[in-house]
């Protein structure tokens, strides 16, 4: 039964033939316990933050247990109100639309006029691109921050959004998608004469549904996740993210409990974000050219 | 390399088009409210982009005529979101700011200052317009033009002369100008969890803890408290600047100096004395002979360490007056546990590290901003007058601090005022919830003269050094104390070479 | 071939339209483009121009020529920092590079609840990468009472230091790392080894090769191809280490942590020096840009190869 269905394995090492002698059988087994045990390890953290956020910080700084007290859901919500998670969430959930909107709509273009309209001199353009995929902005990091206190732009989320709209990554991923789009078709909608913005719309936007999927959901786990710059330009004001409280406990006497249950909080969205959408985002990972 | 150079211009020529295209923006934004009209037009198209509710300093509206005029104030000042009943009494303050100043708005910005952080919240404008610092910042914060100028304010109040003259000098430049207001002062103690004074048999006859008064019997003290309780002796810090902050007064003890100031205005380190190395050995034996410090000094700060005070993991904490309320109302300490002696003695004698708390303003604020802050001081009971509300501030203060099971003592008095002096004292005799006693050897040694200001030169990277000492003793067993002790003088000679000293 | 020609055809098309097309396309490209200028490349510019001057708070006072540089290098923490930021790499390369291959060998020779291996694999990639340092360091705490302690208690150990042994504390910081990205490049190698060609394996088994030998002989070669890639992508974003260290123990103990780029940001927001720490950043950048160099150049002559 177990080792009946090794039969249909498709990859690997371990064929389907294999699978009659014992020796192989019980490396089988191993490797799944194996599997077992990096599952543990992988889901564990955050079970434990989940268990440990229902103590209070005399039993956690006390206790020698893994398992709370008991599971007193009014502690959680006290420190939700306390700090006002809701607004964190609000906030959040503003920076993320905007992001992903930006990230979707500005990487595209650029990928699909590298990749399909390449128009005279595109080349330069691709390769600084190419280029910034090698370094990334925390290098620079003061320098931006000093340029969006310039012209103005601090204490907004506009800042925010528009970063997104600059991601090399996410325009190589594109304008991945983009090139594998039959030319065939574009040239038929040309013949017909359509022009540039039309095929774009009727044409390329249809069948990008699946990589605009892929990177929206990127998106929206990158945005949530992203502190520094938010931290630089919104700390003091009232469109303190999730991630930007998260950050500034790092500089304010908070308990660990609180801490532990702030982190709670933050890592909520992405998971079920996650559990609904796991298939889309594990095939856009295995794809290759994403960096989280 | 042809093509590259093509990319280059192109690049920096899109990116002057775009800087071009805000230019109005960036340099009037850096403009002071002297330019009224231009910033105006300005700010007002920041506030398009950013949605009006921030409300915060956008208000670099007209200044002139600023008596009526609305103004919004953003507290930095504002308790932490974890101290809800805290947070109420402010609520009160605000409410009374209503009645007294209905011009002015309060934007509560709970802000802890840190020095990782403030320059950030300065660029970005978002500096609260009050909050709280510390007596080692202003030099710095005051040449970086970080803060702002409040002497015709205070002078217009009358606040300047009730300032105790040795604290207005700290908090001004060297013309005089003065840049900041004290909230209290402080003096270092040691605070003590009498439960487990109590668990382990260190009470006297009446039931006071016997505590330590050298350094030596604090080893031997803490070392009965973990063998009879458990829980750690004494919590040292060794995480960040305030490790070495706490060890600058336990090397003073030894009889060190760290640093000294010359004739000539140049600045000593002077951390690898005989004293100072003695000291910083005794913190080894704490960890490697005694073993009576918590599981990772390593992680403990300012904050956490009222937390192992407070829970009972630790028996002793070094701590002040000021901070009464994070062992117990923040940490759960029940009021009648919580004492503070005197900081132990050594061979150099007995020294209480004596500092405070300032208030500064933002850069940005406006007169009429720096002046509701300042009315928002008197509503809270901190500024040098004994008006009505003042009192009542201090009242409200005070019923909350019962309320909340934190003890009610003296402050120490960084006002000369003495209508003010006078109220204090009859507010902790009114609504005083401890047994005096326990806190009286502390205040008695704080008063004569073993109270020790902080160290001079550039204090904060004097203690970035000793922490890293710190943690290298408290990690390694064979740390070299003497020659971790050279290069952290060494080190923090260089620094002042290069700041202070250079710029003489 | 098809390829070719159909892009010959379109290039001939193109001609015809030539200006309008280019003109489009620019303009479509143009919103993009500032960005990037605005978010990476005018920024890398800035901080070259900011390195030479002296500065009060982010105004640019004068001209100090290489200053900034020398104070940067003689700076206390320099030395020590500079040593971390290649024992992070290095360290990366040690048990950040192994791990993902074999979590991906590994999943890929199962059959049952393989979807939910690679869900499980790459959970800890989606959680945000401040919340799980605040986790593990929790997880790290030294005395009895660190959840690792706890596990290890249970087995009868002593209490272990974790990130205060200061030989440890790199290590450590790389295994969480480690953990938090090693599922994606698993998943990555994993569609490398599905599309590895079953005859493969057949005509090795005929020629009486075992499983570890197929693993080693047809398994690994294929997907080290897309290892370099994702090595120096990996050296690239490791080199930038900052907020980890930051946040677990502030750099320490006595400075066995510290990173570059967190030096760089205690330059520009501790210290308030915006020159010294564009310094920083340009040598950092153009260790970078090295780094990136061979990265091309390894992987043109694969293109070759």
């Amino acid at each position: 039964m177990f080792f009946q269905k090794y039969n249909d394995k498709k990859d690997g090492v371990i064929r389907g033939y294999d699978i009659r002698s014992p020796k192989v059988k019980v490396l089988a087994v191993v490797i799944m316990l194996i599997c077992f045990a990096m599952v543990c390890i992988c889901l564990f953290p955050a079970i434990w933050v989940f268990l440990a956020s229902f103590k209070d910080i005399k039993e956690f700084t006390r206790n020698v247990t893994i398992f709370p007290e008991s599971f007193e859901w009014s502690r959680m919500a006290e420190t939700w109100n306390a700090f006002k998670f809701t607004k964190f969430y609000r906030n959040s959930l503003i920076s993320i639309v905007g992001s992903t909107i930006c990230a979707v709509i500005f990487n595209g273009l650029l990928a699909y006029g590298l990749g399909v309209l390449k128009p005279k001199g595109y080349k330069i353009a691709l390769g600084l691109v190419m280029w910034s995929l090698m370094i990334p902005g925390v290098t620079s990091i003061v320098a931006l921050f000093r340029n969006i206190n310039l012209i103005g732009l601090n204490k907004s989320f506009i800042p925010l959004w528009f970063s997104f709209g600059a991601n090399a990554f996410w325009v190589v991923l594109f304008k991945q998608f983009f090139e594998e789009i039959p030319r065939e078709l574009l040239e038929a909608a040309k013949l017909d004469g359509c022009g540039v913005l039309k095929i774009f719309t009727s044409i390329m936007l249809p069948l990008s549904k699946p990589i605009i999927m892929v990177v929206a959901i990127f998106a929206v786990t990158a945005a949530w996740s992203d502190f520094l710059l938010p931290y630089l330009v919104l700390n003091g004001t009232d469109k303190v993210t999730v991630m930007v409280k998260l950050f500034s406990f790092k500089d304010t006497p908070t308990d660990a409990v609180s801490v532990l249950r702030a982190s709670f909080f933050a890592i909520i969205p992405p998971t079920i974000i996650f559990a609904i959408f796991q298939k889309q985002i594990t095939d856009g990972a295995a794809s290759g050219a994403v960096k989280g | 390399m042809k093509k590259k150079l093509v990319s280059l211009i192109l690049c920096t020529a899109m990116a002057a088009t775009l800087l071009a295209g805000c230019g109005n923006g960036s340099t009037s934004t850096n403009e002071t409210t002297s330019n009224n009209t231009t910033t105006e037009s300005n700010t007002a198209d920041t506030s398009d982009t950013a949605p009006a509710d921030t409300g915060s300093d956008d208000t670099d509206a007209p200044a002139a005529d600023a008596q009526d005029e609305e103004v919004t104030i953003t507290l930095g000042i504002w308790p932490e979101d974890t101290l809800v009943d805290d947070i109420a009494v402010h609520e009160g303050y605000v409410a009374t700011m209503g009645e007294l100043h209905p011009n002015v708005t309060c934007v509560p910005a709970y802000y802890k200052y840190s020095t990782d952080t403030f320059m950030p919240m300065v660029e970005s404008g978002n500096c609260p317009t009050i909050f709280e610092s510390w007596f080692t910042e202003p030099t710095k914060l005051i040449a970086q033009g970080a803060i702002a100028d409040i002497t015709d304010e205070l002078k217009a109040r009358g606040w300047l002369d009730a300032m105790n003259p040795s604290i207005k000098e700290l908090l001004s430049d060297s013309n005089g100008r003065v840049y900041g207001i004290p909230r209290d002062g402080y003096a270092l103690g040691l605070m003590l969890n009498v439960e487990l004074f109590e668990e382990a048999g260190l009470v006297d006859e009446d039931g006071y803890p016997l505590y330590p008064k050298t350094w030596e019997e604090l080893a031997e003290t803490a070392k009965t408290i973990k063998e009879k309780t458990g829980a750690a002796g004494l919590c040292l810090l060794a995480k960040d600047n305030a490790g070495g902050w706490h060890f600058s007064n336990i090397a003073w003890a030894f009889g060190a100096t760290l640093c000294t100031e010359n004739a000539d205005g140049t600045f000593t380190s002077n951390l690898d004395s005989e004293e100072a190395i003695a000291a910083m050995e005794y913190v080894k034996s704490l960890k490697w002979d005694y073993d009576v410090l918590t599981a990772d000094p390593l992680s403990e700060d300012w904050g956490t360490g009222f937390t192992q005070l407070g829970t009972g993991n630790a028996a002793m904490y070094i701590g002040a007056n000021d901070a009464v309320n994070q062992p117990t109302q923040v940490n759960g300490l029940p009021v009648d546990k919580l004492s503070i002696c005197p900081i132990p003695a050594g061979p150099g004698g007995q020294y209480s590290l004596y500092g405070g708390t300032p208030y500064f303003f933002s850069k940005d604020a406006t007169p009429a901003q720096i002046n509701a802050a300042l009315d928002y001081l008197e509503v809270m009971g901190k500024a040098p007058v004994a008006t009505e509300a003042s009192v009542e501030g201090m009242k409200a203060d005070a019923q909350n601090k019962v309320d909340q099971g934190v003890p009610v003592i003296k402050r120490f008095p960084c006002w000369v005022a003495q209508d003010v002096l006078d109220a204090e004292a009859a507010i902790v005799e009114e609504y005083g919830n401890v047994d005096p006693k326990l806190y009286d050897a502390y205040f008695e040694a704080t008063s004569s003269d073993g109270l020790h200001l902080e160290e001079p030169g550039s204090t904060q990277d004097m203690y970035a050094e000793l922490t890293k000492v710190l943690q290298a003793v408290l990690t390694d067993k064979n740390a070299d104390v003497t020659s971790l002790m050279q290069q952290a003088d060494e080190n923090y000679q260089t620094i002042l070479d290069a700041t202070l000293n250079g710029a003489e | 071939m098809t390829v070719k020609t159909s892009k010959k055809l379109g290039e001939k098309k193109a001609k015809e339209t030539f200006r309008k097309r280019d003109f489009y396309g620019w303009l479509i490209m143009v919103p993009s483009l500032v960005l990037f200028a605005f978010f990476v490349w005018e920024p890398l510019i800035e901080n070259i121009r900011l390195s030479f001057f002296s500065t009060k708070m982010y105004e640019v006072v004068e001209f100090t020529g290489l200053k900034n540089y020398s104070a940067v290098i003689h700076d206390i923490d320099f030395m020590a920092a500079f040593k971390n930021t290649f024992a992070y790499t290095l360290w990366s390369l040690l048990i950040g590079f192994f791990v993902p291959m074999i979590i991906g060998v590994l999943i890929s020779e199962t059959i049952h609840f393989k979807g939910f291996f690679r869900m499980a694999v790459y959970f800890p990639n989606i959680m945000p990468s401040l919340a799980t340092i605040w986790i593990w360091s929790y997880f790290f705490l030294p005395g009895p009472t660190g959840v690792l302690n706890i596990l290890t208690g249970k087995l009868g150990m002593e209490p272990f230091e974790w990130l205060n042994n200061p030989h440890w504390t790199i290590p450590l910081i790389i295994i969480t790392l480690t953990w938090k990205s090693a599922g994606s490049t698993a998943l990555i190698y994993m569609a490398n080894i599905s599309s590895i060609s079953p005859d493969l394996y057949e005509a090795a088994t005929i020629d009486g090769a075992g499983i570890w030998q197929r693993v080693r002989h047809i398994t690994l070669p294929s997907i080290f191809g897309i290892g370099k890639t994702m090595l120096i992508l990996q050296i690239i974003s490791v080199f930038q280490i900052m907020y980890e260290p930051m946040i677990f123990k502030n750099g320490g103990p006595n400075n066995a942590s510290i990173s570059l780029m967190m030096l760089m940001y205690r330059y520009g927001y501790r210290d308030y020096n915006v020159g010294k720490a564009a310094a920083l950043s340009v040598l950092v950048c153009m260790i970078l840009v090295v780094l990136s160099g061979i990265y091309m150049k390894a992987t043109a002559q694969k293109e070759e190869a």
